[in-house]
């Protein structure tokens, strides 16, 4: 290609750009991110410096592809185009790839983006939604390979069964574990409701920071954050933790802890239907023996009733009884003081011992004074009367009374 | 997480049995009723436990397009 003797800027500059390209974009370039700035919420600039040496680079890319959190200080590995701008005439690299190196550049970004997440709210207790507790249908997302699988199917048997599992292999590290991921939760997601799992459950075995980059990756969290059905995240032992713990549902230790936080317990749920049962047969019987004693309370106080009015019916006539028992002697012995009065002023008696009863005509004769000599009169004496004639009044004399 | 067309609904049916033990614990006097239920308690404690029987998991597989 010939070239003119004069030319532009731009054109001289499109001439240096040709050259440039010559430079394979394969190369990752390592160094150390200085004076990082983000313009306009669209554009990242930052220096990348030998730590050693004072090799500058001046890098630029776009928000939208750079895919882990950059700080100023990390040592990470970047690819891309190099070129001479032409609006700034400053050389520099166009970056398609950032990789963070080194096991301090990735904690730092995890927990970079650790604080990101949470202060979205993505790890607020108040949106995480309780899992059923006798679910149906189970999903589960984890390696065919990883002993996470066996674990977690084995210590589900154990506990509870009859479920379907509907279980989505998938590498749970390595360049295709964050696919496919993502597409297992996509596929769920999708789902009918009666197709759909009651709940999910992403597991796999313990590893390091870096074995565990697809539970980290924040499209992954984001994922576990938006699920439709609730997410149960299991992620090796207990020092491990990863992002999707913080925006799973409910966060397990492990794949076997997965299983215990899904799947209720089989002798639990028993002893919970025997003491329920139980329960309600005893507040059956209680109920049936308050009623049965009310029947027994109710016919006993009517047989007290019955035998205390005997008892009053007894006893009155008792009453009765000797209330009549007395009341006839003491008519017979009124009766017979009566009598006794009566014969003592029966004149008959008198008569008996030798008095007698003299009248004229009609009248009592008592006093002698009042008869004229010749007058007739009768005499009545005990036994039979007779006439006599008074031939003398003998004296008048007194009445004298004891 | 309602009805699936499944063998019997072991949430519904321990749920049923809650609310017929709470209705014993806080009234139950009606003793008609009190029977009426107990049977009917008794018959899913029963359900349950047939279901508690079931060791395996059925697990299926699904490949679709997940595998690289």
């Amino acid at each position: 290609m010939s070239v003119p003797a004069v030319i532009s800027v731009a054109q001289y500059l499109d001439l240096v750009n040709d050259r440039l390209r010559e430079v394979p974009s394969d190369v990752g370039v390592e160094g150390e991110v200085s004076d990082l700035r983000v313009s306009h919420g669209k554009w990242v600039g930052f220096d990348l410096k030998d730590a050693q040496g004072g090799g500058v680079l001046k890098c630029f890319m776009t928000v939208w592809q750079l895919s882990v959190p950059l700080e100023d200080g990390m040592r990470v590995r970047v690819t891309g185009g190099a070129k001479v701008s032409a609006r700034f005439g400053k050389f520099q690299l166009d970056v398609r790839t950032v990789e963070l190196v080194g096991e301090g550049a990735l904690k730092r970004a995890y927990l970079a983006l650790k604080r990101k997440m949470q202060d979205e709210g993505l790890f607020d207790g108040a949106r995480k939604r309780p899992i059923p507790r006798f679910p149906e249908r189970i999903g589960l997302i984890t390696s065919r390979e990883a002993a996470a699988y066996g674990d977690f199917l084995r210590v589900l048997g154990n506990r509870w069964g009859g479920v379907e599992v509907d279980f989505v292999p998938v590498h749970v590290q390595g360049g295709n574990a964050v696919p496919e991921i993502l597409a297992a939760f996509e596929h769920f997601h999708h789902l009918g409701e009666s197709e759909r799992p009651d709940v999910l459950v992403l597991t796999r075995g313990g590893g390091g920071l870096e074995d565990l980059h697809a539970f980290n990756d924040e499209s992954v969290a984001r994922a576990v954050f938006s699920s439709r059905v609730p997410v149960v995240v299991g992620v090796g032992h207990e020092r491990d933790e990863s992002l999707c713990d913080f925006v799973a549902d409910v966060r397990a230790s492990t794949p076997s802890n997965a299983a215990e936080r899904v799947a209720p317990s089989r002798d639990e749920v028993r002893y919970e239907l025997d003491a329920m049962t139980r329960r309600v047969e005893e507040v059956l019987r209680a109920n049936l023996d308050a009623r049965r004693r009310i029947v027994e309370h109710a016919a006993s106080s009517a047989s007290a009733l019955v035998s205390r009015q005997r008892e009053r019916l007894t006893s009155e006539l008792d009453a009765f009884g000797t209330a009549t028992d007395r009341w006839i002697p003491n008519i017979s012995e009124r009766i017979e003081g009566a009598l006794r009065v009566l014969r003592q002023v029966d004149p008959n008696r008198v008569l008996a011992r030798g008095y007698s009863i003299v009248k004229s005509g009609k009248t009592l004769l008592r006093d002698a004074s009042e008869l004229v000599v010749g007058t007739d009169v009768s005499v009545q004496l005990s036994r039979g009367t007779f006439d006599a004639n008074v031939l003398r009044i003998n004296g008048t004399g007194k009445q004298r009374l004891v | 997480m309602a009805a699936k067309g499944k063998k019997m609904d072991f949430a519904k049916a321990f749920e049923e049995l809650e609310a017929i033990t709470r209705w014993f614990e806080q009234e139950g006097a009606d003793l008609d009723e009190g029977l009426k239920r107990f049977e009917r308690g008794l018959e899913l404690a029963r359900a349950c436990k047939e279901r508690l029987a079931e060791v395996e998991a059925n697990v299926k597989e699904i490949k679709k397009k997940f595998e690289a």
